[in-house]
């Protein structure tokens, strides 16, 4: 089973204090969709309202072109796994699986069977007499997934459910989530704050900010071509690079002028561009280290970071701005050495005042 | 190496000493039950002449049969069962729906409601009694088990208890079970209340013991010497004690008396250490 899913204007409020303001979303059968934002702002209670755990204000959710938005959490069709797991201390990882089941009148054999088929694909048919105080975390999580599972809902709903997990487990157990969204070929929506399972994960993130919506896109269309200034801050680490530019727009694409007089001749078109000031934004994989005076400018290093594969070389440039870059993985720059750092004006992004970004024309 | 040496002789000697005074503490506490033991295996007539005769033979179980034959304690027994039985299920039904109401549910003037059934904890049993005492007169409640059992059920402490302990439990679990299509009541009984087996076991334990214990109301409400709790029934007893049938018959009565609670206590020992605790049954 799976669903289309329609989130139509939708507002929440608690209390005085607004949490969602008119957003809308269309989510396809089977997608692998990512909720991403920073705490607050508002992912929890989005994926909370579809799953019927907090009400509407106002506007519509539908399932399949069927609105459910007045629907109880059980009728819905929707399955949800929790961040604290929520399994039932008292019961059996068996009775945990079954409850849902018994209580929609389903046949003992019926139950059996789809007991038995969870625990054959999340690998632990051995531990269904346990109750859950005698699992492991990861193990829990795994009960968590299959009493969602032996619903067979129309759509997964993931609350951070990874968090309370060690990182080698979470590694793991998210790989394990993309095998079973490929097996399943089941909409699921999964919400966190972690950039790297967002990207891992999803078909398409939703970047959230503020009550609202920022960017909805594939991980690399998130990455490379981020909407707004926020979401080119907040996905990618480390964060992408930004300082506070002039433009120069007499030629046919801009040139980005910095305080100390470095310039840097990006890719973007001049006349999209308006007159106001514009911050300049690069990653540092897009920050080569050169030999001083080789580059768009120079920088002292302050600070190595050697992440085995490449180095990323934090540099301060003349007029205290700092720079992250990136060397090859056995780099010989120490700390205190004056490098060239060489921007890649393909590569870079402006954003205006509103914080909305420009980029390079599409290859 | 000598330092460690001197410190596990100085903690054995503190266990011994504690184990000392705890055996001092358990004869402290098991030699009168020992002594109405022995009194209520002994001849009246012979404990009038010689009240040491219990340390040594003859003994009798003379007593004891006719305890079982003439006298009224197993009715207060029975009445005491009922009673305590009767109160301690109420307290723990009233007191698990209230607690969870208060903890889960959102109505309006909860808040104030709560306050007021804590209000409860401050008012004494004797400030309430002369008006109990006349609208159980004019319900016709004297003299019956209802009228022993109710005025206990209004348990602050029991709704409190529960309020907290519900409260405790995440509400993950509610909203688990709601995406498990169960209705509130089912929430309830099959996923909450089970969680709050060790609250349950502590207010049973104390509201039964409690009720167990309790003289002033019986002795009030209770009149009529059939409708005697235990308490009140002994009491009695010992009220005519010069013209009683003899300390040891006495003695065999009461021995009667505490079977009852010291079997409850057998059965539910774990939880009642753990009630007095204060900590939380595992």
């Amino acid at each position: 089973m799976t669903a289309d899913i329609e989130i139509r204007n939708v507002n929440k409020h608690f209390g005085a204090m607004a949490v969602l303001e008119d957003l809308s979303l269309s989510i396809k059968a089977r997608e692998f969709i990512v909720f991403l934002g920073p705490s607050g702002c508002g992912k929890s209670t989005l994926l909370r309202m579809i799953a019927g755990l907090e009400t509407v204000d106002s506007g519509e959710i539908a399932i399949n072109n069927e609105r459910i938005d007045h629907l109880p959490p059980g009728k819905r069709g929707v399955a949800m796994v929790f961040q604290s797991y929520a399994l039932y201390p008292h019961m059996t990882v068996r009775d945990n699986l079954a409850f849902g089941l018994e209580n929609i009148g389903m046949s003992r054999e019926v139950i059996d069977a789809r007991i038995n088929e969870a625990a054959r694909i999340l690998e632990m048919p051995h531990l269904l007499e346990r109750k859950p105080g005698q699992l492991s975390g990861g193990q829990r999580q795994r009960v968590a997934i299959g009493r969602a599972i032996v619903k067979e809902p129309k759509a997964f709903l993931f609350d951070e459910p990874l968090s309370n997990l060690d990182a080698a487990l979470r590694t793991r157990t998210r790989l394990e989530l993309a095998q079973l969204h490929q097996r399943l070929q089941s909409t699921m929506i999964f919400v966190t704050h972690d950039q790297v399972e967002a990207m891992t994960l999803a078909d398409r993130i939703v970047v959230m900010n503020n009550r609202r919506i920022e960017q909805i896109g594939s991980p690399m269309e998130i990455y490379e071509r981020p909407a707004t200034k926020f979401v080119a801050g907040f996905v990618g680490a480390p964060a992408m690079n930004f300082v506070e530019a002039t433009l120069d727009r007499s030629a046919e694409n801009a040139a980005a002028r910095f305080a100390d007089g470095v310039s840097v001749q990006t890719e973007i078109v001049s006349n999209q561009l308006s007159d106001c000031k514009h911050t300049f934004g690069i990653r540092s994989e897009d920050v080569r280290i050169v030999a001083a005076g080789q580059g768009n400018a120079d920088g002292v290093v302050e600070v190595l970071e050697r992440l085995g594969e490449r180095t990323l070389v934090y540099a301060r440039l003349g007029d205290g701005q700092q720079i992250v870059g990136s060397d090859a993985g056995n780099s010989r720059i120490a700390v205190g050495h004056k490098v060239g750092l060489a921007f890649d004006g393909q590569k870079s992004h402006l954003f205006d005042e509103s914080g909305r970004a420009w980029h390079a024309r599409e290859a | 190496m000598s330092a460690p040496a001197v410190s596990i002789k100085g903690r054995a000697f503190g266990d011994h000493l504690l184990l000392a005074l705890v055996i001092l503490l358990s004869i402290v506490m098991i030699a009168p039950v020992l002594w109405v033991i022995g009194l209520s295996l002994k001849d009246n007539a012979e404990l009038m002449a010689d009240p040491n005769s219990v340390f040594h033979a003859p003994y009798t179980l003379k007593n004891y049969i006719n305890t079982v034959g003439t006298s009224s304690v197993f009715i207060w027994v029975r009445n005491s069962i009922i009673v305590s039985g009767g109160l301690t299920l109420g307290t723990l039904i009233l007191s698990s729906l209230a607690g969870y109401g208060f903890a889960r549910l959102n109505f309006p003037g909860r808040d104030v409601l709560f306050v007021i059934v804590l209000f409860g904890l401050a008012v004494p049993e004797q400030a309430v009694l002369v008006a109990r005492h006349q609208i159980f007169s004019v319900l016709k409640f004297h003299n019956t088990y209802q009228g022993l059992i109710l005025p206990g059920l209004s348990a602050p402490f029991g709704v409190f208890l529960m309020t907290q302990y519900f409260k405790a439990i995440p509400k993950e679990l509610d909203e688990a079970a709601m995406l498990d299509n169960a209705g509130r009541f089912r929430i309830f009984w099959k996923v909450l209340l089970p969680l709050t087996l060790p609250a349950q076991a502590t207010l049973g334990i104390f509201t039964f013991l409690g009720a167990w214990n309790d003289y002033f109301w019986p002795l009030i409400s209770a009149t009529k010497k059939d409708m005697f709790t235990l308490t009140v029934g002994m009491a009695s007893t010992q009220t005519n004690f010069a013209q009683s049938e003899g300390i040891g018959f006495l003695m065999a009565q009461a021995v009667f008396a505490g079977a009852p609670i010291l079997i409850f206590y057998l059965f539910f020992q774990k939880y009642i250490v753990t009630a007095v605790s204060g900590a939380a049954v595992k």
